[in-house]
């Protein structure tokens, strides 16, 4: 992540460190990620492997304890580390659309959909009343919402998970933000309705050059969705580069654990995988590789000294000290069939 | 993909043996008048025993209210849960107190940290079921907690903590040691993997298949991901609206399933793989196909009808669940008019599909 950015580039993060417990430790140490016009990218990790967190320093709203030690965040090249809640708040909804998990923990019960879409237009855009409303059915038709002036009057326990999360969309693309940032915006979604969200987002990246952030912890629903990945472990990026390429050629032996235990699209008895261990907890002091407690071809240099992001081909990097060993990929085949 | 036929499990053909559970005919109406909202029809279901069988469907679709019918939460409006020859639905008074401190069947929960009581401690939480049956002093009930902690791999240093301090994954064992400690003969798990991460996801699922092998255990599984059921399950029962819409050995009828709607929920299913037979653009209903008439929109027409993108006149009429020709020796059953025709339908739709 050298040299100047290219032109396009919607959201940038430059060696983001986030301390928690009002500076007791790092959560996220080091983060480097760039998502530009017209593109998806994914964040996948166990949980609290620190993907939310960066989403909520990106958003602007890290919670209370939760400091950027060091690092920097653009906005289109422009600088919003140090932004103003003023600022932030001019920058959500016109600049960045937010899409989180639970889509009725964060629409108001009692309220129609509807005037919870209009609010923001009029709040937003300065509309009439009259225009919100033309506006808000245009958007929900966009969403693939059938029956939009139907939708409108009705509150949200009227409405499905699938059609909620429409919704939700609906509102975080009003204002014609360029970029949207999704958090496990598909996880607590059936099968068949997850694939018409990702199939929507898809869509919306095509027609309105949106810029996706997309989060899950899931490799098989990034593959899916998403053009490049960025792969968190323990707070760091361990590795990251076209989907296509990680998945084919995973580099990292986390990310290769990772795929063993996807959903693999095999509809065959066979062994499931899991990933022996746990993640270290934050805070941990772990001079070297963090995840070569768990990792199979763990070599002594592993736990000697931190472990610097290696570049292997033109945007792929992979953050471990094997990943040119050829002997590496043998090393983890043996150890997998082993299991 | 080749279709190996199923080794039918030794239960299935032992002569004169039934299933340790059997739900027959069950229709489930909750609320009243206009409210009423019929929301299991016409379900049979057996469970034989030491099988893992995975239920499937969209939320809505039925499988909780399935789940607490057959531990006797919710009353049948029509039909019967019997469970080892006894009837445990309809009871009352006397009769329901003593079925449920027996604890033949139990529920484990999808969300450990709402379904577990967040001041209590791990020992409490697993022997509060036991202290309640009564009959056992303190030493038995601790010796069965920390066996059944043992049963599901957690060390007994987490007798203490309170589920807010331990991981998800710790959780969701806790809550099975829970359901364990009571001996039960059969284990209901209501989508328990679908709040974790894909390792815990599979290190939950095999855990259940281990009890499965050691114990002897039948299990069965609500979940909606489809390949890691089927990675476990021997047999899985898919339910749309309420009803049950396709019934089988899990490697038939993910070979082959026999309704579209097994088929689409297989093509949904997020994969690192492409090779699925059929896409979801093949199965789905589109902006080109007919309207529907009045008929297959009635509440008497197929349930799936609405989304099917191969419905014609017949389906009109709900279809019965029927034994499938294919079936070989093991029991497989799909509701479907057009199951022998809407495969090669669906291959034909083919040609319009949008890439990947």
């Amino acid at each position: 992540m050298t040299g100047n950015p290219p032109p396009d580039e919607v959201l940038g993060i430059e060696d983001l460190t986030i301390t928690v417990h009002d500076g007791a430790a790092a959560a996220v140490r080091g983060i480097s990620l760039s998502v530009h016009t017209g593109e998806i990218v994914g964040m996948v990790g166990e949980s609290g492997s620190g993907k939310t967190l960066t989403c909520r320093a990106a958003l602007g709203v890290l919670p209370k304890g939760c400091e950027i030690e060091q690092g920097t965040i653009s906005f289109e090249r422009q600088d919003v580390t140090q932004l103003s809640s003023r600022g932030w708040q001019r920058l959500h909804g016109t600049g960045i659309g937010a899409v989180f998990q639970d889509p009725s923990s964060y629409l108001n019960p009692s309220l129609t959909v509807g005037s919870q879409l209009t609010e923001v237009l009029r709040v937003k855009q300065g509309l009439g009343r009259r225009e919100a409303h033309r506006k808000a059915i245009e958007l929900f038709t966009d969403v693939g919402l059938r029956q939009p002036d139907r939708v409108f009057h009705q509150i949200p326990a009227e409405l499905s998970g699938g059609m909620l999360q429409r919704v939700m969309i609906a509102i975080a693309i009003s204002c014609g933000p360029r970029l949207l940032i999704a958090d496990e915006a598909t996880t607590a979604l059936d099968v068949t309705i997850q694939a018409e969200i990702i199939e929507l987002l898809r869509d919306l990246r095509d027609q309105r050059g949106l810029a996706v952030l997309f989060v899950s912890h899931d490799l098989a629903v990034i593959r899916e969705l998403c053009d490049r990945v960025v792969v968190f472990y323990a707070g760091e990026v361990v590795e990251s580069g076209p989907v296509e390429e990680i998945i084919e050629r995973p580099r990292h032996p986390y990310t290769q654990a990772l795929l063993q235990v996807a959903s693999v699209g095999d509809f065959s008895r066979r062994e499931l995988r899991v990933i022996p261990g746990q993640p270290p907890q934050v805070g941990a002091a772990i001079t070297g590789c963090r995840f070569a407690a768990r990792c199979p071809a763990a070599i002594d240099v592993c736990r000697s000294a931190p472990i610097d992001l290696v570049r292997l081909a033109p945007g792929h990097q992979s953050r471990c000290v094997r990943a040119n060993d050829p002997e590496l990929a043998d090393a983890l085949e043996t150890e997998l069939a082993a299991r | 993909m080749s279709a190996p036929l199923t080794d039918v499990t030794d239960a299935t053909v032992a002569p004169g043996a039934r299933p340790l559970l059997s739900v027959e005919h069950v229709d489930v109406v909750l609320g009243r008048g206009w409210r009423a909202n019929h929301v299991l029809s016409d379900v049979n279901l057996a469970i034989w025993p030491g099988e893992i069988v995975g239920l499937v469907g969209e939320t809505g679709s039925g499988k909780t209210t399935l789940a607490r019918t057959v531990v006797g939460l919710v009353r049948p409006k029509h039909g019967r849960v019997v469970y080892d020859g006894s009837q445990t639905s309809g009871l009352r008074g006397g009769a329901l107190r003593r079925e449920r401190r027996q604890g033949h069947v139990q529920l484990v929960f999808q969300d450990p940290l709402r379904s577990l009581d967040p001041d209590l401690t791990v020992g409490q939480i697993v022997g509060e079921g036991l202290r309640i049956r009564g009959g056992l002093d303190g030493a038995e009930i601790e010796a069965k907690v920390t066996e059944a902690l043992r049963l599901v791999g957690l060390d007994a240093t987490l007798l203490s903590r309170t589920p807010g301090q331990i991981s998800g994954g710790q959780r969701q064992r806790v809550s099975i040691a829970r359901a364990l400690a009571a001996d039960p003969g059969l284990l209901f798990c209501d989508e328990p993997v679908s709040a974790l991460d894909a390792s815990n996801r599979n290190y939950i699922l095999r855990l259940l298949g281990d009890l499965r092998d050691s114990l002897n255990l039948p299990i069965v599984i609500i979940s909606h991901d489809l390949s890691s059921l089927a990675g476990i399950a021997d047999r899985v029962v898919v339910l749309y609206r309420g009803r049950i819409v396709e019934d089988g050995p899990v490697d038939q009828v993910f070979a082959a399933p026999k309704h579209p709607y097994t088929a689409l929920l297989m093509a949904s299913a997020p994969s690192v793989k492409h090779d699925q037979p059929l896409s979801v653009h093949q199965l789905r209903r589109t902006t080109a196909d007919p309207d529907l008439g009045p008929d297959l929109t009635a509440a008497s027409a197929c349930v799936f009808a609405a989304r099917c993108p191969f419905a014609i006149d017949a389906c009109a009429v709900q279809p019965r669940l029927e034994p499938v020709a294919e079936a070989g020796g093991g029991h497989w059953s799909a509701a479907c008019h057009r199951r022998e025709e809407w495969p090669a339908l669906a291959r034909e739709r083919g040609t319009v599909a949008a890439p990947r």
